[in-house]
């Protein structure tokens, strides 16, 4: 059975802006991968998805609820990053996160302290004063302290450096174990093969692919095999570059950009057109 | 139902204010009604009668008979008509509309909490708000008349009074909730917000003066506010007072709903 459900749903902004005929599902247990570059409508979809807008036509359902007339249930279950981080300035991460357990009626059983132990979180702060990774980490764990059977994550990683993003991608990794159903959107398309099962590429606000991201990625990544003089040298070449050795022969795999794998679906084109999603 | 940890987040951010225009409206009410002396009263009355437009303009009118009437002059005019319209237009932009606009309106709608349950909450902080400072107005009024000029005043009509003060400000509150329901933008929901009262205020101001310009009283709601007829009882002041009150509630509804309906760019 399809958690997220995603028919024909329109929305036009004007000058090709919005979102035109989207369709597509996620399954139960499954991770989603929504990608598209900057201004394709992947904030837009789950702007519909969250229910803080009512699709012009079409139909998103979570769990067979709508997602705009039963939002206040579909919420109760679900746990959201948002693209753009805006808490309450005058708070200090603490108060706001007690704030959060105390709307969303939590008991002191969540898991605040694991998230906050395992991003390294210190949210004593006011986060008014806070850079943007923190205020991404106190994101995450609002998102994930309630312990949400579906997870909507818009660009959850952005700000986060590297060693966190790992980490924040092990997290999504376990959930996705614990049967969870997560969507997550990216403009990379190195985060999301990582974590995701299915990816759906979004361009211009249209699908542009639904496919398996093993699937995708045997598609876009490309291997070449090359002949070295000696072992040893074949040795350092496959260190240097991530390759496979077999005797003096060395086999490298690269992959695609995001958008070398637009220029594939489409040719030309090349730069998207950026704006305000 | 509302939500009680939304609640308690925006009485505390109402607070700081609630205590400003509390002491503010302290002093003036305690100097004002030190004021209260035949002799003074005499004073201020030639004022008056020299620049009457003036004087006119800001609600002040000469021939005040007793206390509540001197009261009616000198507070209701100006004092206690500004600072809870100003608290209005603060919070009720802040409440609604700022988060909006910042979009950390977010926080509060991704959670399994109702829209209208998030918009009632709103309200209801706004409401307890303008109730607490009318309250707080009449406590003031009461004690100073009270240990000033003992068995002057009288405690139902000054009650009829701020009843009738309260509803004023309460449909003052529904335009600016309203406003923060419906726009998106700090800046239009503010203009609509401060600048629908404000006008209207100074339209009062305008009628106030007389002449042809009393024609301006038809366009705005502060003459709702009959404050001399009120004290008497006059049926028609309190009917107009309930047509306030009417309006009020009409405008938080309409708030509530709007912003159940209102697609969110956040």
């Amino acid at each position: 059975m399809s958690a997220i459900s995603i028919e024909n749903l329109v929305r036009d902004y004007g000058n090709g802006k919005g979102v035109f005929d989207i369709s597509f599902h996620v399954n139960q247990g499954e991770a989603f991968g929504f990608l598209g570059p900057n201004g394709a409508g992947k904030t837009t979809t789950i702007r519909h998805l969250m229910g803080f807008l009512k699709p012009r036509s079409g139909k998103c359902t979570i769990d067979g609820l709508d997602c705009w007339s039963g939002r206040d249930k579909v919420q109760a279950r679900l746990g959201y990053i948002p693209g753009e981080i805006s808490f309450f300035d005058d708070m200090s991460g603490t108060e706001f996160l007690k704030f959060i357990a105390e709307y969303r009626k939590l008991g002191t059983q969540n898991r605040k302290e694991e998230l906050l132990e395992r991003f390294e979180l210190d949210p004593k702060s006011k986060i008014k004063k806070m850079s943007k990774g923190m205020k991404q980490k106190i994101g995450i764990v609002a998102a994930f302290m309630h312990d949400p059977d579906i997870l909507i994550l818009d660009e959850p990683t952005s700000g986060l450096d590297p060693l966190m993003q790992n980490r924040f991608i092990d997290l999504v990794a376990e959930e996705k174990e614990h049967g969870k159903t997560i969507l997550m959107s990216s403009h990379m398309f190195e985060e999301v093969e990582r974590t995701c099962d299915r990816i759906g590429i979004i361009r211009n606000g249209r699908m542009v692919a639904v496919d398996y991201a093993k699937a995708l990625r045997e598609r876009h990544t490309r291997s070449y095999t090359v002949t070295l003089e000696s072992e040893a040298a074949a040795e350092a070449f496959a260190a240097d570059f991530n390759g496979i050795r077999n005797e003096s022969q060395v086999t490298v795999t690269t992959k695609q950009s995001l958008e070398e794998i637009f220029m594939n679906y489409y040719g030309g084109d090349k730069h998207d057109q950026h704006g305000a999603v | 139902m509302i939500s009680m940890a939304l609640y308690k987040r925006e009485m505390k951010g109402s607070i700081k204010l609630l205590v400003i225009f509390g002491a503010v409206i302290t002093m003036y009410v305690a100097i004002i009604i030190s004021l209260y002396d035949p002799e003074v009263m005499k004073t201020l009355d030639s004022f008056a009668k020299m620049m009457p437009e003036l004087m006119a303009a800001v609600g002040m009118k000469t021939n005040t008979a007793n206390l509540l009437g001197f009261m009616t002059s000198y507070l209701y005019g100006f004092i206690l008509l500004i600072f809870p319209m100003v608290f209005s237009i603060l919070r009720g932009n802040a409440l609604i509309a700022k988060y909006v606009d910042k979009g950390s309106m977010v926080s509060l709608v991704a959670a399994p909490v109702k829209r209208h349950t998030i918009a009632l909450t709103q309200m209801t902080a706004l409401i307890s708000g303008i109730l607490l400072l009318v309250f707080y107005s009449t406590i003031v009024e009461l004690i100073c008349a009270e240990s000033g000029f003992p068995g002057e005043l009288d405690a139902t009509e000054l009650v009829m009074l701020n009843g009738g003060l309260l509803c004023l400000h309460l449909f003052i509150g529904g335009i600016c909730f309203l406003s923060s329901c419906l726009f998106s933008d700090t800046k239009y929901s503010v203009a609509f917000g401060a600048g629908i009262p404000a006008f209207m205020y100074v339209l009062q101001m305008l009628a106030n003066v007389g002449g042809n310009a009393e024609n301006a009283k038809y366009f705005t709601f502060f003459t709702l506010f009959d404050l001399d007829n009120i004290i008497v009882g006059k049926s028609s002041a309190i009917a107009a007072v309930l047509v306030l009150f009417a309006g009020a509630v009409v405008l938080y509804i309409l708030g509530i709903v709007l912003f159940e309906r209102k697609d969110l760019h956040i």
